[in-house]
C-alpha cells in the first residue's frame, strides 16, 4: 500500500477506535443504505448448514471448495482437494506444527487468505466510496476502495490485508484482492505467493441476520486448480471486537515444557 | 495441596475440537481423538493472545510433581465464555480436561476447567460456538 493510502487507512483507523462500542452497529449513510444491502454491523462466524446454491454457482470452474471453515482446520498433509505444485508441495511435507511455536513465529500473522475464516468476528462500516473489515484476529484491517481505483502497480509493496478494490453486483459485495504477502493457506504448511489472487463475493440473507461469502483464489506459481471457501456469519448487534495484542512471549512456554 | 493425577486416555469421536485456528494448527499439533484430565496447584497463569497458558504442578500418585502447561484459546475467546486475566489465582487447585500434544509433552490444549469446589470456571468448548 502506497503511503498516501497508508496515511488515509490510519486516520480512519483512529477515528474507528475511538468509537467502537457504539459504532460497530451504527449504520451507513442512508444514500449507501438505498442503493445497495447494508453489511455494516458486528459478525461473528456460524456454522454454514447448507452453503447458498447462488454463491456456490457462481464459482469459476476447476475450483475445489475447502472444508476447513470456521472451527474445523486441516490436519498435517491434508489440503482439501487442492492441486498443488511440486517444489510447494514438497516444502508443505517438511512443515511441522512445533515450527509455528517459536517466538518469532508465534506472532505471524496469517493473510487474509487464511485468516477471514476462522471463527473470530469482525466488524463491517460502510460509505459509499470505502467499506472498511476491522477483524478481531490479530487487529487486521482491510481498506475496501469502492471508488473505482484500480490496483496499484505490480512492484508495490505487499502485506497480509493486501489491496482491496470493490463493486456492486446487484446485491452481492464482489471484492478483488492482490499484493498479498506469502501466508499460509490452510495453516498446516501450504504457502501461498505473493501473486495470489483473490476475489470474495457477499451476500445477506433475506432476513439480514446472515452474512454469506465465498472466497476464490488462483494462484498459478503454487496451485493446478482454484481453491474456495464458503463462509458464514450471523450478526451480533452491539458487540465490538475486541484487541488481540497479540504477545510472542506463549512461544517460551513451549519450549520449557518437558 | 493434596493434588492427584488423573491420566485419562479415551477416544472421544464425539469430542469436536472447538479449538480450532490458532497461531498454530490444532489438528496437526494436537490429538483430537484423547482427553487427559489433570488436577493441579496453579504456578502461573498467563492471558494473552494468541493463547493463554496455565502452568500446574501435578502431583502422581507416587508423590512426584510434574509441571504442566495447558494452552487455552485465544482470550479474545474466553472473555465471551467467562474468562478474565484474574480468573485464576497461583496456589489455587484446579482440574482441568484437554487434548494432548502428538509431541508427547506434558501440554493440553483446553477444554474444560473446574475450580477444587467442582464449579466450572467459564464454559466449556465443544459445547457452543466459539
Amino acid at each position: 500500500m502506497c503511503s498516501s493510502l497508508r496515511a488515509a487507512a490510519f486516520g480512519l483507523i483512529v477515528a474507528i477506535s475511538t468509537h467502537v462500542p457504539t459504532a460497530a452497529h451504527a449504520k451507513a449513510p442512508k444514500a449507501a443504505a438505498a442503493l445497495h444491502p447494508d453489511l455494516s454491523g458486528f459478525w461473528t462466524s456460524s456454522r454454514a448448514k447448507n452453503p447458498d446454491p447462488g454463491l456456490i454457482a457462481e464459482l469459476p470452474a476447476n475450483t475445489v471448495v475447502l472444508d476447513d471453515t470456521g472451527i474445523a482446520e486441516f490436519p498435517q498433509g491434508e489440503f482439501g482437494g487442492l492441486k498443488i505444485k511440486p517444489d510447494a508441495l514438497a516444502a508443505a511435507m517438511k512443515w511441522k506444527p512445533q515450527d509455528e511455536t517459536t517466538i518469532s513465529r508465534a506472532c505471524a500473522a496469517p493473510s487474509i487468505v487464511y485468516a477471514e475464516q476462522g471463527p473470530f468476528p469482525f466488524e463491517i462500516y460502510q460509505t459509499p466510496e470505502l467499506i472498511v473489515f476491522k477483524y478481531e484476529y490479530f487487529d487486521m484491517v482491510r481498506l475496501i476502495f469502492m471508488d473505482g481505483r484500480p490496483h496499484p502497480p505490480e512492484s508495490a509493496p505487499h502485506s497480509k490485508t493486501g489491496h482491496s478494490v470493490g463493486h456492486w453486483e446487484g446485491d452481492e459485495l464482489v471484492i478483488d484482492t492482490t499484493h498479498l504477502e506469502p501466508a499460509t493457506i490452510t495453516n498446516n504448511g501450504l504457502q501461498h505467493s505473493a501473486n495470489i489472487h483473490l476475489v470474495e463475493r457477499y451476500r445477506l440473507s433475506a432476513d439480514r441476520k446472515t452474512l454469506m461469502a465465498t472466497q476464490w483464489f488462483e494462484d498459478p506459481e503454487v496451485l493446478d486448480n482454484n481453491g474456495a471457501r464458503y463462509i458464514q456469519w450471523s450478526a451480533r448487534p452491539g458487540n465490538y471486537v475486541f484487541p488481540y495484542d497479540c504477545d510472542p512471549s506463549f512461544a517460551l512456554n513451549y519450549q520449557q515444557a518437558k | 495441596m493434596r493434588g492427584k493425577t488423573i491420566l485419562a486416555a479415551m477416544a472421544a469421536p464425539f469430542l469436536t475440537p472447538c479449538a480450532a485456528v490458532a497461531h498454530h494448527s490444532f489438528a496437526a499439533f494436537f490429538d483430537p481423538s484423547k482427553i487427559v484430565t489433570i488436577t493441579g496447584t496453579v504456578t502461573q497463569f498467563a492471558f494473552t493472545n494468541p493463547h493463554g497458558m496455565i502452568v500446574l504442578n501435578v502431583k502422581a500418585t507416587n508423590g512426584s510433581v510434574q509441571e504442566w502447561r495447558v494452552e487455552t484459546n485465544a482470550p479474545v475467546v474466553l472473555m465471551r465464555r467467562g474468562w478474565s486475566r484474574d480468573v485464576l489465582k497461583a496456589g489455587e487447585t484446579i482440574t482441568v480436561d484437554g487434548w494432548p500434544s502428538r509431541d508427547g509433552k506434558p501440554w493440553l490444549r483446553l477444554r474444560s476447567a473446574k475450580r477444587a469446589d467442582g464449579s466450572s470456571i467459564g464454559v466449556p468448548f465443544g459445547q457452543s460456538d466459539v
